[in-house]
């Protein structure tokens, strides 16, 4: 009893818990430690010769607090170690340990976005094969025998009724041939045309195919929903327009164009001094290119577009040139 | 085609400035490239531009090769201008512009200066300088009952707007100025002129001899004769409007049968007539041998399947085409026999293709011109050639086969806002049409004008007609949808799901020509008729594209270059070929670096590999296969350095990607771990040993891996030691060490009877 009455145990634990918040290192909270809670302290000593249930709750209480305490003072001066060492020599904008990371090429890009844009709106995405017959990709699309882009010097022909499609829309014959109204699709792929190659032309391109094909389509929903697909592609606040075309296989045939995303209309160099570029072709599906497909066009109707991807891709990334597309140089390829 | 605006005001009025009716018949009818503004800037510089009289010329007094002259422009002093040319004297009217003026180009304006010690203030104007001709030999001399201080821009077409269109494929009758008048008077709502042309009076009546022997590829002809033709230059105005339309002026025959096919679209030609053999024209297929020198200089061999007009003896003109050198409108030309015809667009194709050529008629042909309209054209250059040239018509005869008559229509107006998602009331639909040119019957019964025959045969291109004035204000919907879904095919998801693997394993993606020079496959398709040597053969293997790639990035100095390609090949054999999706991918490293990608990629689908050692092409000297592919490392011949290779066919690889993974236990009990290695021949292939443990261990092996593979002292030479690692895990209770040593045993035992493997201890 003597110990006990002879402590004051809360100036003991007051002193206790200001050596330990001062301790500057480890050593020094050791010290304190062992000198306050150690087992020669006087702590420790009062704590053994506890015979009542009210001076053992006190004991321990006060035991309790300096043990959390000490955690406490232990965890602080980790971090301070951290920090020391930090302020003698961390440069924090050296750069990071290297992640090896690889590029998806931007036509692979865009073209996924095209997908997702397409895939969100309820279509199928459709992979077509790069050679077509002659019936596929101008006959059943009612394009004119005359045409001159039927001739050899436009069509890479491997024989007289075979080429390699000039344009994805070969695969709105495939697709119709094959599904059943109605039917909403995509088609990105391979074009070929005997094109010299130039900053603007490739004998290889890329385009993405669209068709929707189900009752009562008109020219409203085709525009409808490529001014949904360019707001996706270029902002929100674009608008677009329609022109009169001509395509063998949409009447009415259209041009679109969009505001121009890079001066927002108010004319530059990208788009002319017009406020608008030119974005592809489009239209209202010919009739008879249903009856080829044995699709009654009483019964349904539908609209196609054909956009150039890499048109996409220099508009909205500022390329200059066509053939950086397929050089593949890493210094181009990584920034995107 | 370029249109001077002044040339279309005189079919159709209107008032909106040339910029703003451009911007609108963009989205009605045609491309417009751009307005240009050709001659001398309008507006107030007109005003100085007038009419002068030569009062004095004289040699001047300090040069040789000038003139010093004294003009009267009607107003004030007489002015003293120095001039370069000869062609002219006192008492001489001519061109004259003012200090002041702004020469067309815009950029060079006339200011009053000294030219050796005297004043000069102003300039004598040319025929070149007016941009009105191509003659600089001198300066232009004006008809003498001018007065002078008449206003230049009265007596000459001073400047114009040309509005630079492009015609769609489908719109042959906009290759003219009237065409394209008819589709502003639709547009604007106002009225169209009458077809210009007037008859003139015959002189005679001799005969003309015409026999048309291919009446489908040529159903009309129309041959005129004129006599005592005078040859000469066309009127100023004439040439302007020839140049304004970017054609250059001949001479005043050549220049009509130009002006009138630019008027109305049917293209002419003229005839010297003294030179047709028995003065008779014959429109026939070329006989095998026959040649003909054309217009442009060159001798061309002809096809029987060149229609040709001849004479009784030889041909004299590609039909539709060009003309021949050796009938042609030349200085002694004294009887001119005008052709007014119209040829069918196929052939005229076929020969353009035939003899490369290209030519302002045969663009127009190639589109299908309307038969009806060679009937005004021959009126039309009649009139000129009896104003212009002071020829006398003297006789005519018409051929004619069968032309089909044009398209009778049962249209319903609410077809149109079917199509277009917009009302169009159906007086608009009804007078639009009418101002194209298209009869509408009370029940709506349409009837195509001649020329839109070829155009409009449908009730939907009626609906096109109306429509295309409506565009602007069609709205912007989304098709209304009964059921809804969109999701990537499986094999789509699988492909981006590889290509992200590797983006991840640091590769980049390369796009590659599927055209080349050559292809490992002496199948492989190859085109007829190719662009270039260098894009020939439709390729069977990504893997020359990508060795392409990887030198160009060589060569411009990159570094740690890794590419991968997810692209077609085209199997043989053709026409059609199968086409199949393949990755493709190129490494700088040793075969193990390459093997490592293709294993993320396995991995990824889930698939385990199995990989053999093969001879591939020659130029691997290692290579191995794998499911759906193969890996490879190139000789030193293909690359500097070492570059390693990989190629899978993914329809292949994905046919072998689980439908779905299932969870297997690996939490509940540990696992036992031992490393093994065995000895055994050099010849066993780390793989084979392996499987053969996984096998022999049964489920209860969770794992087995790849530790070393050693040889050296103190293995014996011919043999190798190789370690793996193994664990085994049940997902039913813990294993003791009972298990592993009964499942050790069991490996061990398999490995010797198999291979006879030693356990080293």
């Amino acid at each position: 009893m003597d110990s006990l009455a002879a402590v004051d145990w809360t100036a003991y634990q007051d002193e206790a818990l200001a050596a330990i918040g001062s301790a500057l290192s480890e050593a020094e909270l050791d010290d304190a430690r062992v000198k306050y809670l150690g087992r020669k302290s006087a702590l420790a000593q009062a704590l053994r010769g506890v015979r009542d249930r009210e001076s053992g709750m006190l004991l321990n209480g006060v035991r309790s607090k300096l043990e959390e305490a000490v955690a406490a003072r232990e965890a602080e001066l980790a971090r301070l170690a951290y920090e020391l060492a930090a302020e003698a020599g961390v440069d924090v904008t050296i750069p990071g340990t290297p992640v090896t990371r690889g590029h998806l090429h931007l036509l692979t890009q865009i073209r996924r976005e095209i997908e997702d844009i397409f895939l969100g709106m309820g279509y199928e995405v459709w992979d077509g094969n790069e050679v077509a017959t002659v019936w596929e990709n101008f006959d059943a699309l009612t394009s004119d025998p005359g045409h001159p882009s039927r001739s050899q010097f436009d069509t890479f022909y491997i024989d007289q009724n075979t080429v390699l499609r000039t344009h994805t829309s070969p695969d709105q014959i495939r697709a119709m041939q094959t599904r059943k109204p109605p039917i909403y699709m995509v088609s990105p792929g391979r074009c070929y045309r005997r094109d010299t190659p130039d900053a603007t032309h490739s004998p290889i391109f890329l385009q993405v195919e669209c068709l929707a094909v189900d009752r009562g389509i008109t020219l409203a929903d085709l525009q409808g929903t490529v001014l949904k697909f360019f707001r996706a592609l270029f902002g929100e606040e674009r608008e677009v327009r329609m022109r009169t075309s001509f395509f063998p296989f949409t009447e009415p045939s259209v041009e679109f164009d969009v505001t121009c995303f890079i001066c927002g209309g108010e004319g530059c160099a990208t788009c002319k001094h017009s406020g608008w570029i030119e974005m592809g072709g489009a239209g209202w599906v010919d009739p008879d290119v249903f009856r080829n497909v044995g699709i009654d066009p009483d019964e349904y109707q539908g609209f196609a577009f054909g956009f150039g991807i890499e048109r996409i891709a220099m508009l909205r990334h500022g390329l200059p040139d066509l053939r950086a597309f397929w050089e593949n140089d890493l210094r181009v390829l990584g920034q995107f | 085609m370029k249109v001077p605006v002044s040339w279309l005001r005189e079919y159709v009025d209107f008032d909106l400035p040339i910029e703003e009716l451009a911007r609108r018949l963009v989205f009605t009818s045609c491309e417009v490239d751009r307005v240009v503004r050709r001659g001398a800037p309008g507006g107030d510089n007109y005003e100085y531009f007038v009419v002068g009289k030569v009062l004095e010329a004289d040699k001047h007094p300090n040069a040789d090769k000038l003139q010093l002259t004294k003009i009267d422009v009607g107003s004030g002093e007489p002015r003293s201008i120095v001039c370069g040319a000869w062609n002219f004297g006192a008492g001489a009217t001519v061109a004259v512009v003012l200090p002041g003026g702004v020469m067309p180009g815009g950029e060079f304006t006339i200011e009053k200066r000294k030219l050796r010690g005297e004043v000069s203030e102003g300039m004598i104007l040319s025929e070149r300088e007016l941009e009105l001709g191509q003659d600089h030999g001198g300066i232009m001399v004006l008809s003498d009952d001018l007065t002078p201080g008449t206003p230049l821009a009265d007596v000459l077409p001073l400047g114009d707007d040309i509005l630079e269109i492009e015609t769609l494929y489908n719109r042959p009758d906009l290759t003219s100025i009237y065409g394209i008048a008819r589709e502003v008077a639709a547009l604007l709502e106002t009225d169209l002129r009458a077809m210009p042309g007037k008859e003139p009076v015959r002189a005679g009546d001799e005969p003309v001899t015409i026999t048309v022997e291919d009446l489908e590829r040529c159903p009309r002809y129309i041959g005129r004769l004129f006599r005592d033709v005078q040859l000469g230059e066309s009127p100023a105005w004439l040439k302007a409007r020839l140049m304004g339309a970017g054609m250059r002026p001949i001479s005043n025959v050549v220049d009509i049968t130009n002006y009138v096919m630019l008027a109305l679209g049917s293209p002419l030609h003229a005839f010297d007539y003294d030179k047709l053999a028995g003065n008779r024209i014959v429109v026939r297929r070329a006989r095998p041998g026959e040649k003909l020198e054309t217009l442009d200089g060159t001798m061309r061999e002809l096809d029987p399947e060149d229609l040709v007009i001849a004479d009784a003896e030889k041909p004299i003109a590609i039909g539709g085409v060009m003309g021949g050198g050796n009938t042609e409108v030349s200085d002694d030309t004294k009887n001119v026999l005008l052709e007014a015809a119209n040829f069918e667009p196929l052939t005229v194709l076929r020969s353009g293709e035939r003899h490369r050529m290209r030519t302002e008629s045969q663009t127009r042909w190639e589109k299908g011109v309307d038969a009806e309209v060679a009937g005004p054209a021959a009126t039309y250059a009649s009139q000129l050639l009896v104003e212009l040239a002071g020829a006398r018509w003297t006789g005519e005869r018409e051929v004619r086969g069968e032309i089909p008559a044009p398209p009778v229509i049962a249209f319903r107006p609410g077809y149109t806002n079917d199509v277009l998602g917009l009302e169009v009331p159906e007086d608009e639909q009804r007078d639009r049409l009418g101002r194209l040119g298209f009869g509408v019957d009370p029940d709506w019964t349409v009837h195509t004008p001649t020329w839109r025959r070829r155009d409009v045969p449908r009730d939907i291109d009626v609906v096109e007609e109306v429509a295309r004035f409506r565009l602007e204000h069609v709205p912007a919907t989304l098709p209304v949808r009964q059921e809804m879904f969109g999701r990537l095919t499986h094999e789509q998801r699988l492909r981006r799901q590889v290509e992200d693997v590797l983006v991840g394993a640091g590769l980049y993606e390369a796009y590659t020509y599927s055209l080349q020079a050559t292809d490992p496959d002496p199948n492989a398709i190859e085109l007829p008729v190719p662009l270039s040597s260098q894009q020939r053969v439709l390729r069977t293997t990504l893997a020359i594209g990508l060795l392409g790639a990887a030198q160009h990035n060589i060569d411009m100095g990159n570094t740690d270059i890794a590419l991968f390609e997810v692209a077609h090949v085209y199997l043989p054999p053709g026409p059609v070929p199968e086409e199949r999706w393949r990755l493709g991918g190129i490494v700088e490293g040793d075969f193990f670096k390459a093997k490592g990608i293709v294993e993320a990629v396995f991995d990824a689908l889930h698939i385990e590999p199995t990989f053999e050692r093969a001879k591939l092409r020659k130029e691997f000297v290692v290579g191995a296969t794998v499911q759906s592919g193969w890996v490879g490392t190139y000789g030193p011949l293909e690359l500097d350095g070492l570059w390693s290779a990989f190629e899978l066919d993914l329809a292949e690889l994905f046919a072998e990607v689980p439908e779905r993974i299932l969870y297997r236990d690996v939490i509940t009990y540990p696992p036992l771990r031992l490393d093994l290695a065995f000895v055994l021949d050099e010849g066993v292939p780390a793989g084979e040993l392996m499987a053969a443990a996984r096998k022999a261990a049964g489920e209860e092996l969770r794992d087995v891996r790849f530790l070393s593979d050693y040889r050296g002292d103190p293995i014996p030479a011919g043999k190798k030691s190789v370690a793996i690692a193994v664990a085994f895990q049940s997902p039913e209770r813990t294993l003791t060490d009972e298990d592993a040593g009964r499942l050790r045993g069991s490996i061990v035992q398999a490995l010797a009877e198999r291979f006879g493997a030693e356990l080293r201890s």
